[in-house]
């Protein structure tokens, strides 16, 4: 039963549209969110790890459109979900933590009303009571006095609208909760703060989460397993202690060596040499190729899939592994 | 958590789970792809070049113009002197019929296309002179001179135009359609000094002008040299608006008796044409011809602008590509996640 | 409040710029203007009348005498004498044409208002749907069409084709006035037209600038996480988007008041409706300058006042604009 995943992606593939040409800004890409888990995905800017976030609760702003693959929530296929499914699938199964919480909250409607809207969206037959009760019920959860729920979004700190925001998110006990930077709008001590609430209300309740952040260290630890994404495709999958330890992907490898350790001796930081190639003009075969130190003639004219790794039980695409 | 429906098992075969491929896409969408010659223009000319509604616009500007510039060629009578008898039917003697006073209608409507627009484009000119100016000057220095020429651009924007011009035009016995364009002018520089301040103020932090004050440059040379060129679209925007302000301002002053009513102008015409109560008395040719080139001309000035609108906000644009969108999901039987 | 506080203050310096412009134009024009408003009265008077009007017009003394005069009489609402309707005094004349003006400003601007905002909500939602594509440009292409050509347009149809509606005025000649439905009736249906050529040319802007602002507000996260949440389209189109898209609106809405009246102006004439429009272009042929600056001076006060309702009416819609005084 629990091995079930709870969420299967399955050659997922999402594209831009631009005025004379499409971008496609995730190609394809094969995932699992397990029941409880905190999956994570990582890589550059513009590598494309929130656009799958955003497809995966049907949140695809247009001009972008997923125009192939499928998305199975606890075995259901989300893309071709009724509207009225949508609606019940939003929030009460799948609920969404933004990076921005100074935007993620309209600044002309009171917070109660925000967090009452969500739970009366999904129980129409609640009583104002009831909602308000929820809303405080929730405030007191993430530690905000619910004599401010009659506050306006403007009057909080940055913290306290992004408590606010995860506060929201638990209004209707969902499965998964997609955290798409949570903190990076924050300070570093807030950071912290935020971060060891979500871990004790995971706990506490049991969703799932597909948290997405730059900040590697946090995610490993956080996290249970981690994607690594590079220009719209995941170059590997593995347990979050394998990424620095065991990386087998050459992409991994180098973002691990970009990114401090939390703990353990001081090493040199190295960034990875080139830019992400424009996803408008790719390179043929292998999307990491051009900047990867370790490449053979292969990797310039095919592009490798994702294979079992054993060494991690994960998977990476890579033809050195091969 | 309770209404689990029942899972369904079965996957879809890996077939139709495979994505059009990008050209695939295009295709289905309706999207050309660039071609070499239109990528040898700047950003901004290639979306102006594809634009449908800003061409046509420009293209029927441009018929007017030419018209305007060969006027005093093909101009079959002279507009300022009697041609003929009055209200004369339109035929082959006189293309639109003559006006009550016995004027030739088409020379007269040719002629005014002369004045009129050069009224509109010098008022557009000015007042985004005049606007771009101000609104520089108050957003890059900021401080007291922001405080004090952003109280005259409130009070600009505030002071009700049409009173007041024409306080200004009776005073000014007869004006002539110069002194008009000028005092539209004065009355209309708010928007686009309201505009091009705010724009100033988001470009002044910006990394290019900060190290361009680091390196010590003049003052004026890093307006003329960094913020100028970076709010073209802004300008070129505002031209456009305080323009089509300009023409129909200038016809209605013009309407109302405010003009010099010796001279030609789309303005004039319909002033001379409701005192002759031509619609009463059936001719319709002297009142239509002036309406409708005016209102050809606004709505062609309108289309420019919507150009411009979809150049400087990238949002505008993109409302183009989304029903194709809506119609890829609506054949696969899904809908857009998002309005 | 301090926020209202400082706006208040800023119309009273426009009101000042204003008045003061007024005041100068006149008097840096050639000629003398007392000449030109005697010649405009040629024949109406007797001499002890003429310097009358002189001291009332206050053309002698100092500039800065003048300056002080003309402030004074200004803040007893005394305009001075109108030369068209001599020796009616120009206020009672401005008041009564003001009135006319008032229902169809009034009315023009609540429909046209109104459904702009409407088409362009309805547009923004779907955007680059076929009533976006189709409606958006044309709409605003009406707005470049001048009342001038528009008045006309309706009038002749509407009067003259078809003989629907009246030729002019405000209501029928033999009516008793007063607030009887008769009264109120006639009154609607001679506005009719007037009111629907200013609509014409100016809703275009509202469903413009409603639809544009509300394209802008659907990029913000707070929409996307209102459509996250499970809303039905209508709550977040209308309690996201619209209620957040409105606000700008309502100041535009205010700054348009002179655009209005401009429009207002040319329909009277055209539908000789006894507005402020058609008395101040009587008032030009006649070169009555009492009372055009009358005009311009109670015009000015509407906008001023109109902005500073849009002013609280922001304040009560926008949290943002009531705690800024605390922060």
């Amino acid at each position: 039963m629990s091995d079930a995943p709870l969420v299967e992606v399955r050659n997922l593939t999402v594209d831009y549209v631009g005025a004379n040409t499409v971008s496609r800004a995730v190609n394809g890409i094969d995932f699992d969110i397990r029941p409880g888990e905190a999956f994570g995905l990582a890589g550059e800017s513009g590598c494309g790890k929130s656009t799958v976030a955003f497809a995966l609760a049907r949140l695809t702003r247009l001009p972008g459109l997923v125009s192939g693959g499928a998305v199975r929530f606890m075995g259901e296929d989300v893309l071709s979900f009724s509207a009225e499914r949508l609606r019940r699938y939003r929030w009460s199964e799948v609920s969404f933590v933004f990076q921005s919480a100074m935007n993620a909250l309209n600044p002309v409607i009171k917070v109660s009303e925000q967090i009452e809207d969500a739970i009366l969206a999904h129980r129409p037959k609640a009583s104002r009571a009831e909602t308000l009760a929820r809303a405080a019920e929730l405030f007191e959860l993430v530690g905000i006095s619910p004599r401010r729920l009659d506050d306006y979004p403007h009057q909080f700190s940055g913290g306290m609208r992004q408590r606010i925001c995860i506060a929201m998110a638990l209004a209707l006990e969902p499965k998964l909760i997609i955290m798409d930077e949570p903190t990076t709008a924050l300070d570093v001590v807030v950071q912290r703060d935020i971060i060891e609430q979500i871990c004790e209300l995971k706990a506490r309740f049991g969703f799932s989460v597909l948290f997405i952040t730059h900040d590697l260290g946090l995610m490993i630890e956080f996290c249970d397993r981690i994607g690594v994404m590079y220009a719209g495709e995941l170059v590997e999958v593995a347990p979050a202690g394998a990424i620095l330890t065991a990386p087998q992907h050459p992409y991994t490898r180098a973002l691990g060596r970009s990114f401090p350790p939390l703990s353990g001796p001081r090493v040199r930081l190295e960034g990875i040499a080139g830019s992400p190639p424009s996803l408008s003009a790719l390179p043929e075969g292998c999307r990491f190729s051009p900047r990867c130190g370790e490449a053979i003639p292969v990797c310039m004219r095919l592009a490798p899939e994702l294979r079992p790794t054993p060494a991690t039980g994960g998977e990476a695409a890579c033809h050195l592994l091969s | 958590m309770t209404d689990i429906l029942p899972a369904i098992t079965t996957t879809p075969p890996r077939a139709e789970l495979t994505a059009p491929t990008q050209r695939e896409l295009m295709a289905e969408l309706g999207l050309k792809p660039r071609s070499r010659l239109l990528a040898r223009l700047p950003g901004w000319a290639q979306l102006f070049v594809t634009n449908k509604k800003g061409l046509f616009g420009l293209a029927i500007l441009a018929i007017f113009m030419i018209l305007a510039l060969l006027a005093p060629l093909i101009t079959p009578y002279d507009p300022y002197r009697r041609a003929g008898k009055p209200h004369v039917q339109p035929g082959v003697e006189h293309f639109l019929g003559t006006s009550r006073q016995g004027k030739d209608n088409f020379s007269q409507l040719l002629e005014g296309s002369r004045a009129s627009l050069t009224v509109g484009f010098i008022a557009g000119f000015s007042a985004t002179l005049i606007g771009l100016a101000v609104g520089i000057s108050a957003g890059y220095f900021g401080g007291k001179t922001d405080e004090v020429l952003t109280f005259f651009v409130n009070v600009s924007l505030v002071l009700p135009a049409l009173p007041l011009i024409i306080v200004l035009a009776s005073f000014i016995e007869e004006a002539s359609p110069t002194v008009i364009g000028l005092v539209l002018a004065l009355t209309g520089w708010g928007w686009s000094a309201r505009t091009i301040r705010t724009q100033t103020l988001a470009l002044k932090n910006r990394e290019f002008v900060l190290a361009a004050e680091l390196m010590g440059e003049k003052k004026w040379r890093i307006i003329v040299r960094e913020i100028l060129p970076n709010m073209s679209s802004f300008v070129v925007g505002g031209f456009v608006l305080a323009t089509i302000y300009g023409i129909l301002a200038e016809a209605a002053l013009e309407f109302i008796g405010l003009g010099s009513p010796n001279s030609v102008t789309w303005g004039t015409m319909l002033y001379w044409a409701m005192r002759a109560q031509a619609l009463q008395t059936g001719a319709w040719f002297e009142i239509w011809p002036p309406a409708i080139a005016i209102m050809l001309t606004g709505a062609a000035l309108v289309m420019v602008n919507f150009a411009v609108d979809e150049i400087t906000n990238p949002q505008l644009a993109a409302t183009r590509r989304i029903g194709p969108i809506r119609r890829f999901l609506r054949r696969r039987n899904r809908r857009a996640d998002f309005v | 409040m301090a926020f209202l506080l400082r706006r208040l203050g800023f119309y009273f310096g426009a009101f000042f710029v204003a008045i003061t412009l007024n005041f100068l134009i006149p008097r840096l024009m050639p000629g003398d203007p007392a000449t030109r408003i005697l010649l405009s009265l040629r024949g109406k008077l007797r001499p002890d009348q003429i310097d009358a009007i002189r001291k009332t017009y206050g053309f002698s003394g100092s500039l800065w005498d003048q300056y002080l005069q003309y402030l004074w009489r200004l803040a007893h609402f005394d305009f001075g004498i109108s030369t068209v309707n001599f020796p009616e005094p120009t206020a009672s004349l401005l008041f009564y044409a003001a009135g006319w003006t008032l229902v169809l400003v009034g009315a023009a601007t609540t429909l046209s208002f109104g459904i702009g905002i409407t088409m362009g909500i309805w547009s923004a939602w779907r955007r680059g749907g076929f009533f976006d594509t189709f409606f958006t440009p044309i709409n605003v292409m009406l707005n470049a069409f001048t009342p001038a050509v528009v008045a006309l347009l309706l009038w002749y149809a509407f009067t003259m084709q078809w003989p629907i509606f009246p030729l002019g005025r405000a209501h029928e000649m033999n009516l008793t006035p007063g607030f009887n439905l008769e009264t109120l009736l006639s009154v609607a249906w001679h506005a009719v037209l007037p009111v629907a050529s200013i609509v014409i040319v100016s809703f275009g802007a509202w469903h413009l600038g409603m639809r544009n602002t509300m394209i802008n507000l659907l990029n913000e996260d707070f929409v996307l996480l209102a459509k996250a949440k499970g809303l039905s389209d209508r709550r977040i189109r209308n309690r996201y988007v619209a209620r957040n898209a409105i606000l700008p609106q309502i100041t535009s809405l205010a700054l348009s008041i002179g655009f209005v009246l401009g429009g207002a102006f040319i329909t009277e004439v055209v539908f000789n409706y006894p507005g402020l429009g058609k008395f101040t272009l009587n008032a030009i042929q006649t070169r009555d300058y009492s009372f055009i600056q009358a005009q311009l001076i109670l015009l000015t006060m509407s906008v001023l006042v109109a902005n500073l309702a849009s002013d609280v009416l922001n304040v009560i819609l926008d949290p943002r604009l009531r705690s800024a005084g605390r922060a």
